[in-house]
């Protein structure tokens, strides 16, 4: 602890780059002991009692669990709702079973997943009786709802037998959906993916939902189940006796109380807290982190504190930061079907060229994670696999800071004989306006501009870059800077597959930003998907990852670690999974 | 502000306006010469007229005079001169005033923002003059339907908070390239030649024969936008020319106002009357008699919005709907300081203190000039 | 006068039609954002996608949609649900409505007093230092953008960060129903910086008409006559030179009112000016149209009371 203390406090006093390659390699081959870093294993024992005030920018994606997908809502979701697995705060891997009473079975040919739940998990008021596995099956169906419209579900639970048909108002229920009794639930796929649908319930989807309670609510359009909703967790929203919620204004706050029907006995969780404040609308970042730090008893949502914030704790108090893997990487897509980057070469040149430490720079940092060489993050499953921090091993990601002549070489491969690009046309470029984004896509532009291209950068709104330019094949962007990806759940399919797969680009909300569609990339998807066993799939996603690194679709150029803050008085636990605050073990001191 | 409406200066009919309290020779002066002298005695109005001068001359030599202190250009990116958190390093010997949160110099990024303040707001203020003053002439000079139906364009116009208009037609303007205004425009002329033609129609039916006139030049108007729009394809791309649209958008009600109520208290003097009973032509009226009085109004009252569209469009950067990054702008700078001006303060001080004195330093020439344009006024 | 503010009323609401209807075709034809895709997460399929654009109505020609919004908002005075998060348009204006005329009554006030009596002040202390220090500094007060106004004040005073911390500063707004004394103090140094371009503008306007009307004959009469000078420039000079300043001050009101976006924004307040602003980063079109109808009735409104007042005090006015 005390040489990297050290270390940094020389880099301040220096001001010298040079150090920071040094310390910079230091500290990312060696997480544990780098400043504010989580420790393996945290302490989890707790005072019971107290009032938590979670400090957040904005507002959930969706109050209703069915349809959340955000990393900030699952903080509610994961101490609100029971789904069929959970993730504990230390295992960002192995979820652990939490309606469910074990692991999930899933059959050889990966074509029936069997899932035993608890029998005495029960509803907060006013529905009050136990969960079934009936519940289970409508929370599932109802996310296929076109008023509830869950974003993920298609993706992952798409295979379901029956799915087509009750999406198409055919059927009333799914059919490939089983409950042969109430503690049984079984799922019929007509595709063996059986392995991903596994992994897939560990997302709050699998959280049961009673029918007869939700299903008026879920008619209406879009469905109000979310401002109505039920808890089987240790909390719930605080909500009047018809379940209608009171502790939610949307923007401003949610409040959280202890659900009267959860039994500490059934839960791996703990529970000290005994409200939990979320306060919406902090949009100055800056200000308030320094509310955080210097207040009592308050933690961050969704937001992590600014560069300069992050110097003034790293420097005065440590203690207060928790860094985690995000379980998600960044990078600079380049699209595979326009020229110039349609040629292999010249994409090797790029990511040859690229000072991927100047773009680590404008997110705060050797301290904020270690230069990305592939795409499967650390902490998950097939990083290791895949070549782990070192890379895969191809020359053009060997230099962080990147290497010029390399470059030029792979350009003369590429059909530019002077190691420059001599076309005259501008390369369409649109990033994010405002923020670390816009400073990561200026960076970005001007790495280009070191081989001779010429970029055109646009910078719009992120709702814009999204929906109208880089989802949009259509728009013809060439580069998109400001993507990247985040895990969905600890399985690298959920990494590669929809970012990488040829058949997943869609006309709309495409993620496949490269489009990258290569024939044996494809097919070893495919086979990957159906493949059952932790280690097995590990193995062949990280081939994968090898496979699509050496395409150089985009240049990987962090993998990001969360920095999280907490009040001196907070006993703050980190959920290594969701690298956020977990509510369910945090508690004061 | 100015405190005052100026007078106007008498008509050009010829006399000139002599000092008689000049002993010696009694020389003539032109009222040019006469404004001249009352701006010379003003020592703040010089003193801002010279900054401004100084201003433009470094706007324009921005290029030399960067490379003459040897500051780094302003766009250059240099992450090594930020520190280890990637926050930007204070006033140094390689530069004067510190780096910004990805290494550009902040001299040279001030300079070349003192391009986009003055180009923008020179332009828009021109354009928003020459509107509201063929608008606003038009309405005053003509009355009846065509006076209405301006004045409840303005109305609806001005009916919008500008700043929020302003913003939705920049992020409305920012998508692909940009807003085409063509098509619009072929149907704004389109409306305007009908709307023209029923008003010519209805005059001439109610025996209103000036009205058939003024229908006409309304008619003319959509004639022109209508080829505008078919023979050009204006699109207005994102950056500085879509604050420039906005910009004119919101002021140029403010100097069409004025100039048609100049207009309207203008056309009822003996001058205008004398010259119709001369059997003189509208247009001749109109350009003669009219337009003249009218160019010191106008001169004052574009002098006064200039400082304004300055920090409109400095807010709409700040907003974030301004020029396109890389280039500098001092709204943009002090937008990007305001997460790091605790540590930071260069970055928000020396783009904060340019603006101020710019914008000071044309209040304070329009001042001048509008005193200097009233010698009636007391004080300063 | 009850036909002229008749006619001025239907006026009125013709300019909210036109001002809602533009605004719709503004964000309509050239939305900076797709609200169905934004919606339907990170992996959709097209249906999805085209479900969801049916749900919010996105697939109707664009008469029927307007159509659809102007019933809703007459006759139930709805504004619909925001893109976003899906909660009603009018919850989220009326829950923010307060601070913005917090910040908009409190900065009036001030601005008031220290505008009109630095103007008066200067008035009948013509050309001597004083006059010249309060003009000139009114000159810098008009002249220095706002937000970064702001941005000096809170570097200086700030309590978490400034030089002389003795002002609660960014985000420490508290409703007023929550914490009186926290919402006051929260608002001081936003209520000075909004504060200082108005009063420096009022101070200039009422110097230079009070002085004007200060050298009219009547006023040398009723001098002459052995009025105090007290009862001179305060009866009969300030009547006539506060005029503009009325109209003026009703028509600033109006805007403000509408949300003052930059000084929410630097301070962090949590008000109408700021989600104008972040609905329109997000193309979030039910909201827009929401602030914008709002700001413009505020606007549209003021210059009636305004004109009225006129109406009343000058019988010519209503002819017109």
């Amino acid at each position: 602890m005390k040489s990297i203390r050290v270390c940094s406090a020389a880099l301040l006093a220096l001001m010298l780059s040079l150090t920071v390659a040094a310390c910079g390699s230091s500290s990312s081959s060696n997480t544990s002991t780098k400043v504010g870093a989580v420790p393996a294993e945290q302490s989890l024992t707790g005072k019971t009692g107290g009032n938590l005030t979670v400090v957040a920018s904005s507002d959930v994606d969706y109050i209703d669990p069915g349809a959340a997908y955000y990393q900030f809502t699952f903080m509610v979701t994961t101490a609100t709702q029971r789904a069929l697995y959970s993730f504990g705060p230390d295992d960002a891997v192995n979820a652990v079973p939490d309606l469910a009473t074990q692991a999930p079975d899933v059959s050889s040919d990966g074509k029936t997943v069997t899932v035993k739940i608890k029998s005495n998990v029960k509803f907060s008021p006013p529905v009050n009786r136990a969960a079934t596995s009936a519940d289970v099956k409508y929370a599932i169906e109802r996310a296929f709802l076109p008023t509830v419209a869950n974003g993920y579900a298609g993706a992952y639970f798409g295979d379901i037998i029956g799915v087509k048909e009750f999406q198409d108002g055919k059927a009333t229920e799914i059919s490939g959906i089983d409950t042969p009794n109430s503690t049984t639930i079984v799922f019929n796929l007509n595709r063996g993916t059986g392995g991903v649908v596994a992994g897939a319930l560990a997302l709050p989807i699998s959280a049961p939902v009673p029918k007869e309670y939700a299903a008026k609510f879920d008619a209406k359009n879009p469905s109000t189940y979310g401002v109505n909703q039920v808890a089987t967790g240790p909390y719930m929203i605080e909500a009047d006796s018809k379940g209608a919620l009171t502790g939610y204004e949307p923007g401003k706050k949610i409040n959280l109380v202890r659900n009267p029907n959860w039994d500490r006995a059934t839960d791996f969780r703990k529970a000290y807290l005994d409200t939990i404040n979320i306060e919406e609308g902090n949009d100055d970042t800056t200000v308030a982190s320094r509310q955080i730090l210097s207040g009592n008893g308050q933690v961050n949502g969704d937001f992590g504190p600014p560069p300069p914030v992050l110097k003034q704790i790293v420097n005065t108090t440590p203690d207060q930061l928790a860094l985690t893997p995000s379980g998600g990487l960044r990078y600079v897509s380049l699209n595979t079907t326009l020229a110039p980057f349609n040629n292999l070469n010249v994409r090797k040149a790029v990511l040859a060229v690229f000072d991927r430490e100047a773009m680590r720079a404008t997110r705060g940092g050797p301290l904020l994670g270690p230069i990305a060489n592939h795409f499967i993050p650390p902490a998950m499953g097939g990083f290791d696999e895949a070549g782990g921090l070192t890379g895969t091993g191809v020359d053009f990601l060997k230099y962080p800071k990147g290497n010029l002549a390399l470059a030029k070489e792979y350009m003369k491969k590429g059909g530019f004989p002077s190691g420059m690009y001599t076309g005259s046309q501008q390369l369409l470029m649109v990033g994010t306006s405002g923020g670390a984004a816009q400073k990561s896509s200026e960076v970005a532009a001007a790495q280009l501009e070191k081989l001779g291209f010429k970029p055109k950068l646009r910078l719009v709104t992120q709702d814009s870059m999204y929906t109208k330019f880089c989802n949009v094949p259509k728009a013809k962007v060439v580069i998109c800077p400001n993507v990247g990806w985040l895990k969905d759940f600890a399985d690298p399919q959920t990494i590669l597959d929809p970012t990488f797969n040829g058949k997943n680009i869609v006309d709309v909300n495409n993620s496949n930003w490269p489009q990258l569609n290569v024939a044996s990339v494809n097919s070893a998807m495919d086979s990957a998907e159906v493949v059952v066993g932790a280690s097995a799939r590990n193995k062949a996603w990280a081939a994968i990852d090898r496979q699509i690194t050496a395409q150089a679709p985009a240049i990987p150029w962090i993998w990001d670690d969360t920095a999280n803050i907490r009040s001196t008085n907070v006993a703050g636990v980190i959920n290594k999974f969701n690298s956020n605050w977990d509510l369910s073990f945090t508690s004061l001191k | 502000m100015s405190t005052g409406v100026p007078r106007l200066v008498e008509p050009s009919s010829g006399l000139t306006a002599a000092d008689p309290l000049e002993f010696g020779t009694i020389a003539g002066r032109t009222p040019w010469q006469l404004f001249w002298r009352n701006f010379k005695k003003d020592r703040v109005a010089i003193a801002g007229l010279i900054f401004i001068v100084l201003l433009v001359i470094a706007a324009i030599t921005a290029p030399l005079i960067t490379k003459l202190i040897g500051a780094t250009p302003p766009n250059l990116i240099n992450t090594d001169a930020l520190d280890s958190f990637g926050t930007p390093t204070g006033p140094s010997s390689e530069h004067l005033f510190g780096v910004d949160p990805l290494g550009r110099d902040v001299l040279s990024r001030t300079l070349y923002g003192a391009r986009v303040s003055l180009e923008v707001a020179l332009i828009s203020t021109a354009l928003a003059t020459f509107i509201g003053v063929v608008l606003g002439l038009v309405a005053g000079f003509f009355r009846g339907w065509v006076d209405s139906g301006i004045s409840r364009l303005m109305d609806v116009l001005l009916a919008f908070p500008a700043l929020l208009l302003a913003l939705g037609l920049a992020a409305a303007c920012s998508l692909g390239d940009g807003c085409a205004v063509s098509t619009p425009l072929q149907a704004a002329g389109l409306a305007t030649i009908i709307v023209g033609l029923l008003g010519a129609a209805l005059s001439f039916a109610r025996g209103r024969r000036e009205m058939v006139g003024a229908s006409l030049v309304v008619v003319g108007f959509g004639l022109f936008f209508l080829l505008i729009g078919s023979f050009f394809t204006i699109k207005i791309e994102p950056g500085a020319g879509v604050v420039i649209f906005v910009i004119t958008l919101v002021s140029w009600t403010y100097i069409a106002r004025i100039v048609r109520g100049q207009v309207l208290s203008l056309r009822e003097k003996e001058f205008v009357e004398a010259s119709r009973s001369l059997g003189a032509s509208d247009a001749r009226i109109v350009f003669k008699e009219i337009l003249p009085n009218l160019i010191v109004p106008i001169i004052v009252y574009a002098t006064l919005i200039l400082p304004t569209n300055i920090l409109l469009e400095a807010a709409l950067s700040f907003l974030g709907a301004g020029v396109q990054p890389p280039n500098a702008s001092w709204g943009a700078m002090i937008a990007e300081a305001t997460s790091v001006f605790d540590t930071a303060w260069w970055y928000m001080l020396v783009p904060g203190l340019a603006l101020l004195f710019t914008v000071l330093a044309f209040n304070v020439v329009g001042d001048g000039l509008s005193d200097a344009l009233n010698p009636r006024q007391e004080g300063s | 006068m009850i036909r002229y503010i008749l006619r001025r009323l239907l006026w009125v609401v013709f300019l909210l039609f036109a001002v809602s209807f533009i605004t719709f075709v503004i964000f309509y034809l050239l939305p900076s954002a797709d609200p169905a895709a934004l919606r339907a997460g990170r992996q959709p399929n097209p249906a999805l996608v085209a479900s969801i654009r049916h749900q919010l109505g996105l697939d109707q020609p664009w008469y029927v949609q307007y159509g659809r919004y102007m019933k809703n908002l007459i006759f139930h005075f709805d504004f619909g649900f925001s893109y976003q998060n899906g909660v009603p348009v009018r919850q989220l204006i009326f829950s923010r409505l307060p601070a913005s005329i917090s910040l908009a009554a409190g900065a009036a006030f001030l601005w008031l007093v220290v505008g009109i009596g630095v103007g008066i002040i200067a008035a009948v202390r013509p050309r001597t230092k004083l006059d010249r220090a309060s003009m000139g500094l009114a000159l810098v007060g008009i002249s220095a953008p706002v937000y970064w106004l702001g941005l000096v004040a809170l570097y200086l005073f700030s309590s978490d960060i400034g030089l002389i911390p003795i002002l609660p500063g960014a985000n420490s707004y508290v409703p007023l129903s929550e914490d009186p004394f926290s919402w006051f103090t929260s608002l001081i140094m936003p209520w000075c910086v909004l504060a200082v371009s108005f009063a420096a503008f009022y101070s200039r306007l009422l110097r230079g008409n009070l002085t004007e009307v200060l050298n009219e004959d009547y006023i040398r009469t009723a001098r002459a006559k052995g009025l105090s000078e007290r009862r001179v420039v305060f009866r009969h000079g300030l009547r006539s030179a506060i005029t503009p300043i009325v109209t003026i001050f009703g028509l600033d009101l109006g805007i403000l009112l509408g949300g003052a976006i930059l000084t929410e924004t630097v301070f962090n307040i949590p008000g109408i000016g700021r989600l104008s602003y972040s609905s329109i980063v997000r193309s979030d079109l039910p909201v827009i149209q929401g602030t914008v109808l709002l700001g413009a009735f505020f606007i549209v409104f003021a210059n009636l009371f305004v004109d009225i007042f006129y109406a009343f005090l000058d019988p010519r006015v209503r002819y017109e």
